[in-house]
Protein backbone atom coordinates (compact mmCIF):
# COMPACT_ATOMS: atom_id res chain seq x y z
CA UNK A 1 0.00 0.00 0.00
CA UNK A 2 1.66 3.34 -1.12
CA UNK A 3 2.79 5.62 1.61
CA UNK A 4 0.24 8.87 0.36
CA UNK A 5 -3.66 7.36 0.33
CA UNK A 6 -5.84 9.55 -2.49
CA UNK A 7 -7.81 11.13 -0.56
CA UNK A 8 -7.24 12.10 3.16
CA UNK A 9 -9.89 13.43 5.44
CA UNK A 10 -9.38 14.37 8.88
CA UNK A 11 -11.03 15.82 11.40
CA UNK A 12 -13.72 17.26 9.03
CA UNK A 13 -16.96 19.11 10.44
CA UNK A 14 -19.70 20.46 9.08
CA UNK A 15 -22.65 22.78 10.71
CA UNK A 16 -25.81 23.91 9.11
CA UNK A 17 -27.64 26.31 11.41
CA UNK A 18 -26.59 24.63 14.41
CA UNK A 19 -26.60 21.20 13.32
CA UNK A 20 -23.71 19.12 13.06
CA UNK A 21 -24.27 17.40 10.10
CA UNK A 22 -21.03 15.97 9.93
CA UNK A 23 -18.75 15.51 13.27
CA UNK A 24 -14.85 14.85 12.98
CA UNK A 25 -14.71 12.61 9.96
CA UNK A 26 -11.49 10.80 9.29
CA UNK A 27 -11.27 8.82 6.69
CA UNK A 28 -8.68 7.52 4.55
CA UNK A 29 -8.64 6.07 0.67
CA UNK A 30 -5.71 4.41 -0.89
CA UNK A 31 -5.07 4.46 -4.64
CA UNK A 32 -7.18 1.58 -6.38
CA UNK A 33 -9.52 0.55 -3.31
CA UNK A 34 -13.48 0.81 -3.41
CA UNK A 35 -14.92 2.23 -0.51
CA UNK A 36 -18.23 2.30 0.02
CA UNK A 37 -19.89 4.81 2.06
CA UNK A 38 -22.94 3.30 4.04
CA UNK A 39 -25.31 4.46 6.47
CA UNK A 40 -29.18 5.50 6.79
CA UNK A 41 -30.65 8.29 4.84
CA UNK A 42 -29.10 11.85 6.67
CA UNK A 43 -26.34 10.71 8.40
CA UNK A 44 -24.25 12.88 6.52
CA UNK A 45 -23.11 10.66 3.54
CA UNK A 46 -24.22 13.64 0.52
CA UNK A 47 -22.80 16.27 3.15
CA UNK A 48 -19.60 14.51 2.99
CA UNK A 49 -19.43 14.01 -0.56
CA UNK A 50 -20.21 17.74 -1.13
CA UNK A 51 -17.37 18.61 1.12
CA UNK A 52 -15.04 16.79 -0.81
CA UNK A 53 -15.96 18.48 -3.97
CA UNK A 54 -15.80 22.14 -2.05
CA UNK A 55 -19.79 22.80 -3.02
CA UNK A 56 -20.25 22.69 0.68
CA UNK A 57 -17.21 24.20 2.90
CA UNK A 58 -17.04 22.44 5.94
CA UNK A 59 -16.32 24.11 9.35
CA UNK A 60 -13.50 22.03 10.16
CA UNK A 61 -11.14 19.63 9.00
CA UNK A 62 -8.80 18.76 6.25
CA UNK A 63 -9.13 17.28 2.94
CA UNK A 64 -6.30 16.04 0.96
CA UNK A 65 -6.16 14.80 -2.87
CA UNK A 66 -3.20 12.91 -3.35
CA UNK A 67 -0.91 14.61 -1.10
CA UNK A 68 -2.46 17.99 -1.73
CA UNK A 69 -4.53 20.03 0.71
CA UNK A 70 -7.97 21.14 -0.53
CA UNK A 71 -9.62 23.90 0.49
CA UNK A 72 -7.57 24.67 3.45
CA UNK A 73 -4.26 23.92 4.64
CA UNK A 74 -2.29 23.78 8.56
CA UNK A 75 1.02 26.16 7.83
CA UNK A 76 3.91 25.33 10.00
CA UNK A 77 3.58 26.62 13.65
CA UNK A 78 -0.41 25.60 13.23
CA UNK A 79 -1.86 28.24 11.49
CA UNK A 80 -4.43 27.45 9.28
CA UNK A 81 -4.19 29.17 5.24
CA UNK A 82 -7.41 29.38 3.55
CA UNK A 83 -6.96 28.32 0.05
CA UNK A 84 -8.49 31.27 -2.41
CA UNK A 85 -11.53 30.61 -5.18
CA UNK A 86 -8.62 29.91 -7.94
CA UNK A 87 -6.56 27.26 -5.69
CA UNK A 88 -9.53 25.17 -5.05
CA UNK A 89 -11.09 25.49 -8.87
CA UNK A 90 -7.49 24.43 -9.86
CA UNK A 91 -7.53 20.89 -7.76
CA UNK A 92 -11.54 19.91 -8.57
CA UNK A 93 -10.57 18.20 -11.39
CA UNK A 94 -8.48 15.63 -9.26
CA UNK A 95 -11.61 14.84 -7.82
CA UNK A 96 -14.65 13.50 -10.58
CA UNK A 97 -18.34 13.50 -8.92
CA UNK A 98 -20.90 11.71 -10.23
CA UNK A 99 -24.16 12.96 -8.62
CA UNK A 100 -27.05 11.24 -8.05
CA UNK A 101 -29.17 12.74 -10.70
CA UNK A 102 -26.32 12.99 -12.96
CA UNK A 103 -26.58 17.07 -13.59
CA UNK A 104 -25.48 16.73 -17.11
CA UNK A 105 -26.10 19.89 -19.56
CA UNK A 106 -28.81 19.44 -21.05
CA UNK A 107 -28.07 21.99 -24.28
CA UNK A 108 -25.19 20.12 -25.09
CA UNK A 109 -24.60 16.61 -26.55
CA UNK A 110 -23.32 13.47 -24.81
CA UNK A 111 -19.76 14.19 -26.50
CA UNK A 112 -20.12 18.16 -25.64
CA UNK A 113 -20.60 17.29 -22.05
CA UNK A 114 -17.12 15.36 -21.97
CA UNK A 115 -15.57 17.74 -23.85
CA UNK A 116 -16.32 21.12 -23.32
CA UNK A 117 -14.81 20.76 -19.54
CA UNK A 118 -11.52 19.67 -21.08
CA UNK A 119 -11.53 22.73 -23.46
CA UNK A 120 -12.45 25.14 -20.65
CA UNK A 121 -10.80 23.49 -17.55
CA UNK A 122 -7.82 22.37 -18.72
CA UNK A 123 -7.49 24.38 -21.70
CA UNK A 124 -7.09 20.96 -24.08
CA UNK A 125 -7.32 21.55 -27.90
CA UNK A 126 -10.81 20.78 -29.80
CA UNK A 127 -9.05 17.95 -31.23
CA UNK A 128 -7.52 16.72 -28.44
CA UNK A 129 -10.81 17.14 -26.13
CA UNK A 130 -12.83 15.44 -28.69
CA UNK A 131 -10.52 12.64 -29.16
CA UNK A 132 -10.39 11.54 -25.53
CA UNK A 133 -14.10 12.72 -24.88
CA UNK A 134 -15.38 9.93 -27.99
CA UNK A 135 -12.67 7.20 -26.53
CA UNK A 136 -14.21 7.38 -22.81
CA UNK A 137 -17.61 7.39 -24.53
CA UNK A 138 -16.78 4.36 -26.86
CA UNK A 139 -15.26 2.54 -23.78
CA UNK A 140 -18.73 2.98 -21.89
CA UNK A 141 -20.39 1.64 -24.55
CA UNK A 142 -22.05 5.15 -25.97
CA UNK A 143 -20.10 5.10 -29.30
CA UNK A 144 -23.84 5.38 -30.96
CA UNK A 145 -24.76 7.86 -28.80
CA UNK A 146 -22.55 10.56 -28.73
CA UNK A 147 -24.36 12.89 -30.76
CA UNK A 148 -27.75 12.55 -28.70
CA UNK A 149 -29.02 15.42 -26.33
CA UNK A 150 -29.25 14.43 -22.67
CA UNK A 151 -33.15 13.87 -22.83
CA UNK A 152 -32.83 11.70 -25.73
CA UNK A 153 -30.89 9.15 -23.60
CA UNK A 154 -31.78 6.21 -20.85
CA UNK A 155 -31.14 6.56 -17.30
CA UNK A 156 -28.19 4.28 -17.29
CA UNK A 157 -26.51 6.13 -20.76
CA UNK A 158 -26.85 9.47 -19.10
CA UNK A 159 -25.03 8.17 -15.73
CA UNK A 160 -22.25 6.62 -17.97
CA UNK A 161 -21.76 10.06 -19.96
CA UNK A 162 -21.43 11.82 -16.56
CA UNK A 163 -18.69 9.19 -15.87
CA UNK A 164 -16.84 9.75 -18.52
CA UNK A 165 -17.52 13.16 -18.05
CA UNK A 166 -15.10 13.27 -14.79
CA UNK A 167 -13.01 11.06 -16.07
CA UNK A 168 -11.86 12.71 -18.87
CA UNK A 169 -10.45 15.39 -16.83
CA UNK A 170 -8.13 12.77 -15.30
CA UNK A 171 -9.24 12.73 -11.62
CA UNK A 172 -6.79 10.75 -9.15
CA UNK A 173 -10.25 10.30 -7.39
CA UNK A 174 -14.03 9.36 -8.14
CA UNK A 175 -17.04 9.82 -6.08
CA UNK A 176 -20.01 8.29 -6.89
CA UNK A 177 -23.43 9.68 -4.73
CA UNK A 178 -25.99 7.18 -4.66
CA UNK A 179 -25.60 5.38 -8.27
CA UNK A 180 -28.20 2.96 -8.05
CA UNK A 181 -31.08 5.40 -6.63
CA UNK A 182 -32.38 7.34 -9.98
CA UNK A 183 -32.32 4.20 -11.83
CA UNK A 184 -34.56 1.65 -12.05
CA UNK A 185 -33.67 -1.95 -10.25
CA UNK A 186 -32.56 -4.09 -13.07
CA UNK A 187 -29.96 -1.90 -13.83
CA UNK A 188 -28.00 -2.00 -10.63
CA UNK A 189 -25.95 -5.02 -12.25
CA UNK A 190 -25.26 -2.45 -14.78
CA UNK A 191 -23.94 -0.02 -12.78
CA UNK A 192 -21.96 -2.09 -11.02
CA UNK A 193 -20.15 -3.70 -14.21
CA UNK A 194 -19.79 -0.49 -15.24
CA UNK A 195 -18.04 0.45 -11.75
CA UNK A 196 -15.90 -2.84 -11.89
CA UNK A 197 -14.91 -1.81 -15.45
CA UNK A 198 -12.80 1.70 -13.52
CA UNK A 199 -11.82 -0.26 -10.59
CA UNK A 200 -10.09 -2.11 -13.62
CA UNK A 201 -8.61 0.69 -15.13
CA UNK A 202 -6.98 0.64 -10.98
CA UNK A 203 -9.51 3.97 -10.29
CA UNK A 204 -9.81 4.83 -6.92
CA UNK A 205 -13.38 5.11 -5.98
CA UNK A 206 -15.43 6.56 -2.95
CA UNK A 207 -19.51 5.04 -3.51
CA UNK A 208 -22.01 6.50 -1.19
CA UNK A 209 -24.74 3.86 -1.41
CA UNK A 210 -27.69 2.64 0.79
CA UNK A 211 -27.91 -1.02 -1.07
CA UNK A 212 -25.92 -3.15 1.62
CA UNK A 213 -25.82 -5.85 -1.54
CA UNK A 214 -24.25 -3.56 -4.19
CA UNK A 215 -21.86 -2.45 -1.31
CA UNK A 216 -21.19 -5.79 -0.50
CA UNK A 217 -20.07 -6.88 -4.41
CA UNK A 218 -18.32 -3.76 -4.95
CA UNK A 219 -16.41 -2.32 -2.16
CA UNK A 220 -13.33 -3.48 -0.76
CA UNK A 221 -13.74 -1.38 2.31
CA UNK A 222 -16.69 -0.22 3.93
CA UNK A 223 -17.50 2.65 5.86
CA UNK A 224 -20.48 2.91 8.41
CA UNK A 225 -21.73 6.92 8.71
CA UNK A 226 -24.47 7.48 11.44
CA UNK A 227 -24.98 10.84 12.76
CA UNK A 228 -22.45 12.83 10.93
CA UNK A 229 -19.37 10.11 12.17
CA UNK A 230 -17.59 7.34 10.92
CA UNK A 231 -17.90 4.54 13.44
CA UNK A 232 -17.06 2.08 11.72
CA UNK A 233 -14.30 1.17 8.76
CA UNK A 234 -13.19 -1.85 7.29
CA UNK A 235 -12.95 -4.75 5.07
CA UNK A 236 -16.34 -5.21 3.45
CA UNK A 237 -16.48 -8.98 4.15
CA UNK A 238 -15.54 -8.36 7.84
CA UNK A 239 -18.16 -5.15 8.21
CA UNK A 240 -20.71 -7.35 6.65
CA UNK A 241 -20.17 -10.38 8.33
CA UNK A 242 -19.42 -9.31 12.33
CA UNK A 243 -20.54 -6.04 12.79
CA UNK A 244 -19.00 -4.35 15.87
CA UNK A 245 -20.70 -0.92 16.41
CA UNK A 246 -24.55 -2.21 17.64
CA UNK A 247 -25.08 0.73 15.07
CA UNK A 248 -24.13 -0.85 12.43
CA UNK A 249 -25.92 -4.09 13.75
CA UNK A 250 -28.95 -2.75 13.80
CA UNK A 251 -28.89 -1.16 10.69
CA UNK A 252 -27.63 -4.06 8.83
CA UNK A 253 -30.65 -5.83 10.72
CA UNK A 254 -33.38 -3.01 9.49
CA UNK A 255 -31.69 -3.56 5.75
CA UNK A 256 -31.42 -7.32 5.41
CA UNK A 257 -34.98 -7.54 6.87
CA UNK A 258 -36.59 -5.38 4.42
CA UNK A 259 -35.09 -6.81 1.67
CA UNK A 260 -36.81 -9.87 2.78
CA UNK A 261 -40.29 -7.88 3.17
CA UNK A 262 -40.11 -6.67 -0.28
CA UNK A 263 -38.82 -10.01 -2.18
CA UNK A 264 -41.67 -12.05 -0.21
CA UNK A 265 -44.05 -9.67 -1.53
CA UNK A 266 -42.71 -9.19 -4.99
CA UNK A 267 -43.21 -13.09 -5.37
CA UNK A 268 -45.93 -14.79 -3.20
CA UNK A 269 -45.11 -17.74 -4.85
CA UNK A 270 -41.30 -17.94 -3.19
CA UNK B 1 -65.99 69.76 -35.79
CA UNK B 2 -64.56 67.18 -38.19
CA UNK B 3 -61.04 65.60 -38.13
CA UNK B 4 -58.67 67.53 -40.36
CA UNK B 5 -55.61 65.14 -42.03
CA UNK B 6 -54.43 68.35 -43.53
CA UNK B 7 -52.78 68.91 -39.91
CA UNK B 8 -50.88 65.79 -40.06
CA UNK B 9 -50.05 66.78 -43.78
CA UNK B 10 -48.13 69.46 -43.05
CA UNK B 11 -46.43 68.70 -39.88
CA UNK B 12 -45.49 64.48 -40.45
CA UNK B 13 -41.74 65.31 -40.61
CA UNK B 14 -41.68 66.66 -37.37
CA UNK B 15 -43.64 63.33 -35.89
CA UNK B 16 -41.22 61.25 -37.76
CA UNK B 17 -38.59 62.97 -36.07
CA UNK B 18 -39.78 62.48 -32.94
CA UNK B 19 -40.43 59.05 -33.81
CA UNK B 20 -37.07 58.47 -34.86
CA UNK B 21 -35.85 59.93 -31.73
CA UNK B 22 -37.96 57.93 -29.52
CA UNK B 23 -36.98 54.71 -30.86
CA UNK B 24 -33.03 55.61 -30.61
CA UNK B 25 -33.60 56.49 -27.20
CA UNK B 26 -35.71 53.08 -26.84
CA UNK B 27 -32.98 51.11 -27.98
CA UNK B 28 -30.25 52.81 -25.92
CA UNK B 29 -32.12 52.34 -22.81
CA UNK B 30 -32.68 48.23 -23.47
CA UNK B 31 -28.81 47.76 -24.47
CA UNK B 32 -27.59 50.00 -21.43
CA UNK B 33 -30.42 48.81 -19.36
CA UNK B 34 -29.86 45.48 -20.01
CA UNK B 35 -26.10 45.62 -19.40
CA UNK B 36 -26.80 46.76 -16.12
CA UNK B 37 -29.34 44.39 -15.15
CA UNK B 38 -27.35 41.30 -15.90
CA UNK B 39 -24.38 43.17 -13.53
CA UNK B 40 -26.84 43.67 -10.63
CA UNK B 41 -28.12 40.17 -10.84
CA UNK B 42 -25.10 39.07 -11.06
CA UNK B 43 -24.00 40.76 -8.23
CA UNK B 44 -26.98 39.87 -5.99
CA UNK B 45 -26.51 35.94 -6.65
CA UNK B 46 -22.97 36.02 -4.94
CA UNK B 47 -22.63 34.48 -1.85
CA UNK B 48 -22.52 36.78 1.18
CA UNK B 49 -25.01 39.25 2.56
CA UNK B 50 -23.07 42.44 1.50
CA UNK B 51 -23.61 42.38 -2.46
CA UNK B 52 -27.04 40.80 -1.78
CA UNK B 53 -27.97 43.71 0.22
CA UNK B 54 -26.19 46.32 -2.45
CA UNK B 55 -28.22 44.60 -5.25
CA UNK B 56 -31.25 44.44 -3.33
CA UNK B 57 -31.70 48.06 -2.56
CA UNK B 58 -30.88 48.95 -5.94
CA UNK B 59 -33.71 47.30 -7.68
CA UNK B 60 -36.42 48.51 -4.10
CA UNK B 61 -35.20 51.67 -4.79
CA UNK B 62 -35.58 51.95 -8.68
CA UNK B 63 -38.50 49.77 -8.53
CA UNK B 64 -40.40 52.13 -5.40
CA UNK B 65 -39.92 55.65 -7.29
CA UNK B 66 -42.45 56.45 -10.05
CA UNK B 67 -40.20 56.77 -13.29
CA UNK B 68 -41.28 60.86 -14.26
CA UNK B 69 -39.29 61.12 -10.18
CA UNK B 70 -36.46 59.30 -11.00
CA UNK B 71 -36.10 61.19 -14.36
CA UNK B 72 -36.07 65.05 -12.01
CA UNK B 73 -34.13 63.42 -9.89
CA UNK B 74 -30.81 62.55 -12.55
CA UNK B 75 -31.83 65.73 -14.70
CA UNK B 76 -31.96 68.15 -11.78
CA UNK B 77 -29.37 66.44 -9.57
CA UNK B 78 -26.38 66.21 -11.62
CA UNK B 79 -26.20 70.21 -12.68
CA UNK B 80 -26.48 69.97 -8.20
CA UNK B 81 -23.37 68.15 -8.76
CA UNK B 82 -21.42 70.18 -11.45
CA UNK B 83 -22.28 67.88 -14.25
CA UNK B 84 -24.17 69.61 -17.29
CA UNK B 85 -25.21 66.66 -19.56
CA UNK B 86 -28.12 67.42 -22.95
CA UNK B 87 -31.14 66.47 -21.98
CA UNK B 88 -31.10 63.53 -24.39
CA UNK B 89 -28.62 61.84 -22.80
CA UNK B 90 -29.47 62.33 -19.59
CA UNK B 91 -33.19 60.86 -20.73
CA UNK B 92 -32.23 57.98 -21.75
CA UNK B 93 -29.86 57.34 -18.52
CA UNK B 94 -32.63 57.53 -17.02
CA UNK B 95 -34.47 55.68 -18.75
CA UNK B 96 -32.25 52.67 -18.46
CA UNK B 97 -31.69 53.27 -15.21
CA UNK B 98 -35.78 52.26 -14.31
CA UNK B 99 -35.44 49.58 -16.71
CA UNK B 100 -32.18 47.77 -15.39
CA UNK B 101 -33.84 47.16 -12.11
CA UNK B 102 -36.67 45.39 -13.82
CA UNK B 103 -34.44 43.34 -15.85
CA UNK B 104 -32.11 42.54 -13.08
CA UNK B 105 -34.70 40.69 -11.91
CA UNK B 106 -36.10 39.28 -14.69
CA UNK B 107 -32.54 37.91 -14.83
CA UNK B 108 -31.95 36.83 -11.39
CA UNK B 109 -35.46 35.25 -11.76
CA UNK B 110 -34.05 32.68 -14.84
CA UNK B 111 -30.57 32.06 -13.05
CA UNK B 112 -33.01 30.45 -9.79
CA UNK B 113 -35.64 28.63 -11.55
CA UNK B 114 -32.27 26.54 -13.12
CA UNK B 115 -31.95 23.77 -11.17
CA UNK B 116 -28.60 24.54 -9.21
CA UNK B 117 -26.98 21.36 -10.02
CA UNK B 118 -26.40 22.88 -13.04
CA UNK B 119 -24.11 25.80 -12.18
CA UNK B 120 -22.97 22.89 -9.30
CA UNK B 121 -21.59 20.33 -11.94
CA UNK B 122 -19.93 23.31 -13.51
CA UNK B 123 -18.22 24.21 -10.75
CA UNK B 124 -17.42 20.72 -9.09
CA UNK B 125 -15.49 20.13 -12.35
CA UNK B 126 -13.57 23.01 -12.15
CA UNK B 127 -14.98 26.13 -14.15
CA UNK B 128 -14.41 29.34 -12.62
CA UNK B 129 -18.31 30.88 -12.12
CA UNK B 130 -17.78 32.94 -15.03
CA UNK B 131 -17.54 29.81 -17.02
CA UNK B 132 -20.18 28.44 -15.46
CA UNK B 133 -22.19 30.75 -15.96
CA UNK B 134 -21.54 31.66 -19.38
CA UNK B 135 -20.85 27.53 -20.83
CA UNK B 136 -23.56 26.30 -18.76
CA UNK B 137 -26.05 28.85 -17.52
CA UNK B 138 -26.53 31.45 -19.98
CA UNK B 139 -27.58 29.07 -23.11
CA UNK B 140 -30.18 27.29 -20.71
CA UNK B 141 -32.01 30.69 -19.77
CA UNK B 142 -32.00 32.82 -22.98
CA UNK B 143 -34.99 31.78 -24.01
CA UNK B 144 -37.02 32.13 -21.00
CA UNK B 145 -35.27 35.57 -20.65
CA UNK B 146 -36.93 36.56 -23.69
CA UNK B 147 -41.51 37.35 -23.22
CA UNK B 148 -40.46 39.10 -19.89
CA UNK B 149 -37.84 41.09 -21.27
CA UNK B 150 -40.40 41.87 -24.23
CA UNK B 151 -42.86 43.37 -21.87
CA UNK B 152 -40.64 45.52 -19.98
CA UNK B 153 -39.17 47.27 -22.69
CA UNK B 154 -42.77 47.79 -24.47
CA UNK B 155 -43.32 49.72 -20.66
CA UNK B 156 -39.58 51.14 -20.66
CA UNK B 157 -40.38 52.44 -24.18
CA UNK B 158 -43.90 54.00 -23.37
CA UNK B 159 -42.19 55.27 -20.37
CA UNK B 160 -40.19 57.42 -22.79
CA UNK B 161 -42.95 59.67 -23.53
CA UNK B 162 -42.67 60.93 -20.04
CA UNK B 163 -39.17 62.47 -21.21
CA UNK B 164 -40.90 64.79 -23.07
CA UNK B 165 -41.31 66.72 -19.58
CA UNK B 166 -37.48 67.56 -19.45
CA UNK B 167 -37.36 68.73 -23.06
CA UNK B 168 -36.11 65.27 -24.60
CA UNK B 169 -37.54 66.45 -28.90
CA UNK B 170 -39.08 62.87 -28.95
CA UNK B 171 -42.76 62.04 -30.21
CA UNK B 172 -44.61 63.49 -27.36
CA UNK B 173 -42.28 66.18 -27.05
CA UNK B 174 -43.05 66.67 -30.93
CA UNK B 175 -46.58 66.14 -30.48
CA UNK B 176 -47.23 68.87 -27.80
CA UNK B 177 -45.08 71.60 -30.06
CA UNK B 178 -47.20 70.40 -33.39
CA UNK B 179 -50.36 70.63 -31.19
CA UNK B 180 -49.30 73.66 -29.27
CA UNK B 181 -49.03 74.95 -33.62
CA UNK B 182 -52.33 73.42 -34.92
CA UNK B 183 -54.56 73.80 -32.09
CA UNK B 184 -55.73 70.37 -33.30
CA UNK B 185 -55.33 67.89 -30.40
CA UNK B 186 -57.74 65.02 -31.35
CA UNK B 187 -56.16 64.80 -35.07
CA UNK B 188 -52.45 64.88 -33.14
CA UNK B 189 -52.83 62.59 -30.66
CA UNK B 190 -54.56 59.47 -32.78
CA UNK B 191 -51.67 60.29 -35.27
CA UNK B 192 -49.43 59.71 -31.92
CA UNK B 193 -51.35 57.18 -30.87
CA UNK B 194 -50.72 55.03 -33.98
CA UNK B 195 -47.48 55.62 -34.28
CA UNK B 196 -46.25 54.56 -30.56
CA UNK B 197 -48.68 51.51 -31.80
CA UNK B 198 -46.53 51.08 -34.47
CA UNK B 199 -42.92 50.72 -32.71
CA UNK B 200 -44.71 48.61 -29.86
CA UNK B 201 -45.59 46.48 -33.00
CA UNK B 202 -42.18 45.98 -34.14
CA UNK B 203 -40.74 45.86 -30.76
CA UNK B 204 -42.84 42.53 -30.60
CA UNK B 205 -42.14 41.62 -34.28
CA UNK B 206 -38.04 41.19 -33.16
CA UNK B 207 -39.26 39.95 -29.97
CA UNK B 208 -41.16 37.24 -32.04
CA UNK B 209 -37.95 36.23 -34.25
CA UNK B 210 -35.59 36.60 -31.28
CA UNK B 211 -37.53 33.91 -29.59
CA UNK B 212 -37.92 31.70 -32.33
CA UNK B 213 -34.26 31.52 -33.17
CA UNK B 214 -32.70 31.34 -29.53
CA UNK B 215 -35.93 28.69 -29.22
CA UNK B 216 -34.81 26.94 -32.17
CA UNK B 217 -31.01 26.38 -30.70
CA UNK B 218 -32.68 24.37 -27.84
CA UNK B 219 -35.53 22.72 -30.60
CA UNK B 220 -32.73 21.56 -32.31
CA UNK B 221 -31.83 19.22 -29.09
CA UNK B 222 -35.74 17.83 -28.86
CA UNK B 223 -35.88 16.93 -32.88
CA UNK B 224 -32.73 15.31 -32.17
CA UNK B 225 -35.03 12.97 -30.22
CA UNK B 226 -36.82 10.43 -32.82
CA UNK B 227 -40.09 9.97 -30.03
CA UNK B 228 -40.61 14.10 -30.05
CA UNK B 229 -39.86 14.24 -33.77
CA UNK B 230 -43.19 11.97 -34.67
CA UNK B 231 -44.77 13.71 -31.54
CA UNK B 232 -43.75 17.30 -32.96
CA UNK B 233 -44.40 16.14 -36.35
CA UNK B 234 -48.25 15.09 -35.83
CA UNK B 235 -49.07 18.56 -34.14
CA UNK B 236 -47.74 20.34 -36.91
CA UNK B 237 -49.58 18.25 -39.15
CA UNK B 238 -52.62 19.20 -36.93
CA UNK B 239 -52.41 22.31 -37.05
Amino acid sequence: MSAVPVLRVSNLTKRFHGVTTLDQVYLDVHAGQIVALIGPSGCGKSTLLRCLTWLEQPDDGFIEVAGKPLGRELMPGGVVRRHSRRQIDALRPQVGIVFQQFHLWPHMTALENVVRPQTVVLGRSRDEATRRGAELLMRLGLADRMDRHPHALSGGQKQRVAIARALAMDPALMLFDEPTSALDPELVGEVLAVLRTLADIGMTMLVVTHEIGFAASLADRIAFMDRGRILEEGPARDILAAPKEPRLQSFLDLVRTDHRIVRTTANPTE
Amino acid sequence: MHFDPAILVDYWPLLLQGAWLTLQVSVAALLLGYAAGIAVALIALTPGWLPRLVAGFYVEILRNIPFIIILFVVYYGLPFWGIRLPATLVGTVALALFASAYYAEIVRAAILALPRGQFESARAIGMSPANAMWHVVAPQILRALVPPSTNMTLTMMKESAVLSSITVPELTYQSLVVQGNTFAPFEVFAAVASIYWLIAAAIAEASRRLERRVGAVQAEAVSRNRIADRYLSLVARRT
